[in-house]
């Protein structure tokens, strides 16, 4: 039983094997050109990033020419590469199937032409683009400064009580963001939980932006739409050094270490 | 041969196919919670700018905001009535008309609500443009709707403290409470001649909107709920006044078909003759 599976699949085999050696050069570049879309479109995400259409697009072309090159080369294999597209673009003594499909690829092609320039005529009317970056390079006096506070549990609850006070309504009493006055807000205010946020910043960074709030912020950080106060106005230096202890210690996050 | 041929048409299909689909533009994901933009569609009847019920404003796309209590600056508050407005917008090329719509238990003399737009080239913070630390920002223009007062003041800002009512009032309103929903309507003229103070709205551009709503119900210790920073908020979001339809895409196409067909006929003439020669 198990051999009969197996020689019905040697026979398949030997049969697209003969089948690829009667199509000739022009089946055989169809056929990479199929499989190379697949591979790109869908297999290569399987291991990277998804690859943009039009690096697709560029790849096809030179795979296409690169087989046009190749099939021009003498002129059997130019007779063998363009005689079936003349022949079925002739349209002479073809009956049934043949004659619809050639119908069908004339009336298709130029509607294809009209859809992809219409597509790429048409005005845009989605908001610009918005890459605002999360996490830009802080002023020079705000790199490398160290809490002068000692890290006791005192401290670490002191932090915890002011982080409750002043910035647990947006950055939630939970640390993740979803404080009861965080939904208006457009970025939403950070997830200190989340392995993203404060895990990937020092000390000296937060104490920047507790400082001097979303409008301290540099033009890639768009001030303009952040609700982050700026506290440097309103508390002293220690309460937010301690603030940012507390944070650590209620996120369960450790500051990121450089060594 | 036969079958080479077939499975080539099948195979040049395929790759079309595929092309097709390279082309394809990717779908948007649509926001199902929340909206980006405040889209005012282009309408050739008169605009409602006097009449928050009026039927004309089914037809404006309705946009959706979160807002927030306003927590950026001292006085805060920690809890707002106001939790959404919806709002729509209408224009017909030289007027426009915009309806907030919220849910509000009652109906107070203090109520009251805002639209706030950039003014200029300059981005300003959504906080009454207030300075910012390593960009220059500028004014915002505030249109600022009272029930007491039953009027539309044209404002600006930059900067805490520097709200003024400006000299020249440009923007009407008119607020209607019915069964514990506010609808209050703004309008103006898409453009104005004071370039300096007003926001300037042209047709098809994405320019930002900002709002705030005022609970102005009295409690008994005689204070207003909500006043002044007091307030709910939402920060920057978009509004479009929507273009005029544009054909000439249709245009291009049948240009872009008519060259495809006259390609193939091309082509196929030359096949024919080659092949006869």
């Amino acid at each position: 039983m198990k051999g009969g599976l197996l020689l019905k699949g040697e026979v398949l085999l030997k049969k697209c094997g003969v089948f690829l050696n009667r199509g000739g050069v022009l089946l055989k570049g169809v056929l990479l050109i199929v499989g190379l879309y697949l591979f790109l479109k869908f297999i290569l995400p399987l291991f990277t990033a998804p690859l943009p259409a039009n690096l697709i697009f560029l790849y096809l072309a030179l795979t296409v020419a690169g087989i046009v090159i190749f099939a021009t080369l003498s002129s059997e294999s130019t007779e063998e590469f363009f005689g079936p597209i003349v022949r079925f673009l002739n349209g002479e003594r073809q009956t049934g199937p043949m004659k619809i499909a050639r119908l069908l690829v004339l009336v298709l092609f130029p509607l294809l032409v009209g859809w992809q320039t219409y597509t790429s005529t048409v005005p845009s009317d989605m908001p610009p683009a918005e890459s605002r970056t999360i996490h830009p390079a802080p002023p020079g006096e705000f790199v490398g400064l160290s809490n002068p506070i000692p890290n006791t549990p005192e401290n670490v609850m002191m932090g915890k009580g002011l982080f409750a006070a002043f910035c647990s309504p947006c950055h939630g009493a939970n640390f993740d963001g979803k404080g009861p006055a965080a939904r208006g807000f457009n970025p939403p205010p950070a997830n200190f939980v989340d392995s993203g946020t404060i895990a990937q910043l020092q000390e000296s960074y937060l104490f920047w932006r507790i400082k001097k709030g979303g409008v301290g912020l540099p033009i890639e950080g768009m001030p303009w739409k952040s609700a982050m106060p700026r506290w440097e106005l309103e508390l002293p230096d220690e309460w937010v050094w301690k603030i940012i202890m507390g944070e650590y210690d209620g996120a369960h996050q450790k500051p990121r270490t450089w060594e | 041969m036969r079958d080479v041929l077939r499975l080539s048409i099948y195979s040049l299909g395929v790759i079309g196919g595929a092309f097709f689909m390279t082309g394809l533009p990717v779908a948007q994901p649509t926001m199902a919670q929340e909206s980006v933009a405040v889209r005012a569609p282009l309408v050739k009847e008169p605009l409602p700018a006097e009449d928050p019920t009026a039927a004309a404003w089914n037809t404006a796309p309705r946009a959706e905001f979160p807002l927030s209590p306003q927590v950026h600056w001292p006085t805060r508050i920690g809890e707002v009535t106001v939790k959404s407005v919806k709002a729509r917008g209408l224009h017909d090329g030289k007027s426009l008309a915009v309806l907030l719509e919220y849910a509000d238990p009652t109906e107070d003399p203090h109520d009251a609500a805002a639209l706030e737009f950039m003014v200029g080239d300059k981005k300003a913070h959504f906080a009454h443009g207030q300075p910012m630390a390593q960009v220059e920002g500028g004014p915002v223009n505030i249109w600022y709707w009272k029930n007491a007062s039953g009027k539309v003041l044209d404002m600006n800002a930059q900067g805490f403290g520097t709200l003024k009512v400006q000299a020249q009032q440009d923007v009407k309103g008119k607020g209607v409470y019915q069964n514990g929903t506010w609808k209050v309507v703004f309008s103006r003229a898409l453009s104005t001649s004071d370039v300096e103070h007003d926001v300037q709205i042209e047709p098809g551009e994405f320019i930002n909107v900002a709002f705030a709503i005022w609970d102005g119900k009295k409690l008994e210790s005689g204070d207003l709920k909500e006043k002044g920073s007091e307030k709910a908020v939402s920060s920057w979001w978009y509004f479009r006044a929507e273009p005029a339809p544009d054909y000439s895409g249709y245009l291009y196409a049948a240009l872009a078909v008519g060259l495809a067909v006259g390609f193939q006929f091309v082509v196929i003439r030359k096949l024919k003759k080659g092949r006869s020669a």
